[in-house]
This record gives C-alpha cells, sequence and structure tokens, in this order.
C-alpha cells in the first residue's frame, strides 16, 4: 500500500501544480487587475483553478498576502474567518478572498468595507458580480491530462481520464481525489 | 552558499515517544543571520489539507555566520507517526535561518514500534443486524 505521503495526487502535489491556461498567460492577467486599480474576480465552477489562479496573482504581486477561505469546505465558521482578517488593512496587503459566493449581500458589503483598502484584492467565485471579472476558469479533458501526467505519467497510459473527466463534470478536484483513491488502493 | 545541518546525536532517526531528540546544529551563513530556530514539529500530508504542529522551537539569537550549538529536546507523549490510507503523519526538525530562505529539514519517525505505525484498511464495514425489541406484528 501506498503511503498517503507519495501519494501523487496528495494535495500537497495537487495543490504545488502551476496556474495554467490556454487563453491567456499569468502577465496578460495582472496586466487586466492592474488596469482595474487591483480589483478583479475569478470565476468558474467547481474544482477548475479558481484558488490555484487566485494564490499565483497574489504570489506575482506580491505584498502581505492575506488568504480568506470561505469555501464549502472550510473548517471555521464565515463570522471567524472574517474575523481573522488584519484589523488595519493597509495598501500593502493583498487579499485574496476565496469563495466570495458565500458571502449574502450584507456580508459581503461589511467584508469589503474592511477589504478595500488594501493595495489588491482577488476574490473568486461562480459567477460574476461583486468584482470585476478578470478570469473565466474552464477545464477540458486535455487540461486534465496534462495536469496528471506532471503528476503520474502511469496513470495516463492506464487510467480512462475521458470518462472520468466527463463522471466529474469537470470538475479537477474531484478528479484528482479519485486517482488519489486509485493510487491508495493499488498494489506496490 | 549557506549551509545549515542538523546532526543527530547516534545518527538516530527513530525516537519512542517521550525519549530525549538531542544533537547539534551548524551553520555556515553568507551573511549573517537575525535569528536561527530549531522546531521540532509534526506535520500531515495525504488527501485532504495539511496540518503542521510545532511541538518544541529553540531559538538561536544573533548566531553570526557560523557557529554550532548543542541542543536537546523531550519528545511528547504523541502523536505516534503513522501512516493509514487517507494521511500520513510524519515529525521533522527544521532549522531555520531568520530572516531568510535558509532551512535545512531532518525526518525522525516517533513510534513505539520500529518503523511508522500502519493503519490497515478495515475494509467494508460489517452490515448491522436488526434487532427487533418488542412483540413481532404478525
Amino acid at each position: 500500500m501506498i503511503r498517503p505521503v507519495d501519494n501523487p495526487f496528495a494535495s500537497r502535489y495537487v495543490e504545488a501544480l502551476p496556474f495554467r491556461c490556454a487563453a491567456s498567460n499569468l502577465d496578460d492577467l495582472i496586466d487586466r487587475l492592474v488596469s482595474q486599480q487591483g480589483r478583479g474576480a475569478v470565476v468558474g465552477p467547481h474544482g477548475s483553478g479558481k484558488t490555484t489562479l487566485a494564490e499565483a496573482l497574489a504570489q506575482r504581486v506580491g505584498g502581505d498576502i492575506v488568504r480568506i477561505h470561505l469555501g464549502t469546505e472550510t473548517r471555521q465558521p464565515l463570522t471567524s474567518t472574517i474575523r481573522s482578517l488584519p484589523r488595519v488593512v493597509e495598501p500593502r496587503h493583498t487579499i485574496v478572498l476565496d469563495g466570495a459566493e458565500q458571502l449574502g449581500p450584507v456580508a459581503w458589503w461589511r467584508t469589503w468595507r474592511q477589504l478595500r483598502s488594501a493595495g489588491t484584492v482577488v476574490i473568486t467565485g461562480h459567477k460574476p458580480g461583486r468584482l470585476p471579472v478578470i478570469h473565466e476558469c474552464s477545464t477540458d479533458p486535455d487540461l486534465l491530462r496534462e495536469l496528471v501526467a506532471e503528476l503520474s505519467p502511469e496513470i495516463v497510459e492506464t487510467f480512462d481520464l475521458d470518462e472520468l473527466f466527463s463522471r466529474h463534470q469537470g470538475n479537477l478536484r474531484l478528479c484528482f481525489r479519485e486517482l488519489y483513491d486509485v493510487c491508495a488502493t493499488s498494489e506496490g | 552558499m549557506s549551509e545549515l545541518r542538523i546532526d543527530l546525536d547516534g545518527n538516530r532517526s527513530h525516537f519512542l515517544p517521550g525519549d530525549d531528540v538531542a544533537g547539534r546544529v551548524v551553520w555556515r551563513l553568507t551573511e549573517p543571520s537575525e535569528a536561527l530556530e530549531l522546531r521540532l514539529f509534526w506535520h500531515t500530508s495525504g488527501k485532504g489539507t495539511e496540518d503542521v504542529v510545532i511541538a518544541r522551537s529553540h531559538r538561536f539569537d544573533a548566531p553570526g555566520t557560523y557557529g554550532e550549538q548543542e541542543f536537546r529536546f523531550r519528545l511528547p507523549a504523541g502523536p505516534y507517526s503513522f501512516s493509514g490510507t487517507l494521511i500520513t503523519l510524519a515529525w521533522s526538525l527544521e532549522l531555520v535561518s531568520l530572516p531568510g530562505e535558509g532551512t535545512e529539514r531532518v525526518d525522525i519517525v516517533v513510534a513505539p514500534t520500529p518503523v511508522e505505525v500502519r493503519l490497515q484498511s478495515l475494509g467494508r464495514p460489517p452490515k448491522s443486524e436488526i434487532i427487533r425489541i418488542g412483540p413481532v406484528r404478525r
């Protein structure tokens, strides 16, 4: 049995995959973010790479990065997550607000009042609306194949990735989780 | 190029819970560091979110550009190093140059067994039996 730490689809390896997109490169997206006074939204369906892209943008912008994860899998309740923001948000801060759609209109308004002094704010969500969209994430079977090849070339040869992609409706996170289980239960 | 090193006494890599982890840290830095910090911590890795907990740490202030120091940490009673299906829990020692990027890490096993504890899958849970209490309806 493979040890979880050695599983090629362990979260540490999946999360370390760099953002990939055929349509735009990171420099274009940074230009777009700058042209929008450092405010932007990354939108797309579940498991399409929104968080990865938001993180890549924040890393490129630099500054004091503050990450707030409001996804449905977050362990903390919403209010305590918002309270974890710095008391005074300043232009040196780069804020990544992941899962902004979890906030209702009032909560969003309160949060935005807290965040608006930050130099850069990147939010992720499933739909456009809160901030101007800088990128709409999408996936396709070729992208899955490319990412899987980077983590485990053998899986590309032996596993029907098109069927996997289709079954999970393009949610790459779920695809990786299933592949984790495949590797965890395989012999050797 | 900077060099950070952690040498464990007797080159041990396996410890029992409650044991002392002792050794020596050695550093040769290209620029003086504000401090060096030695951390004993456990971390998880696997299918879900990763956790890191620092169990012990020691700071060497104003270490200059080179030197060496001995250290000794008492290991807590747990958690044990283990691997299951979903996560691996591993113990490590890490020497970090502050502020900066320089780090050195040594992995150790903390367990009552000679290797990390391996949790086996229990397979499918048995079907629960239905127990009826009271008169049987016909």
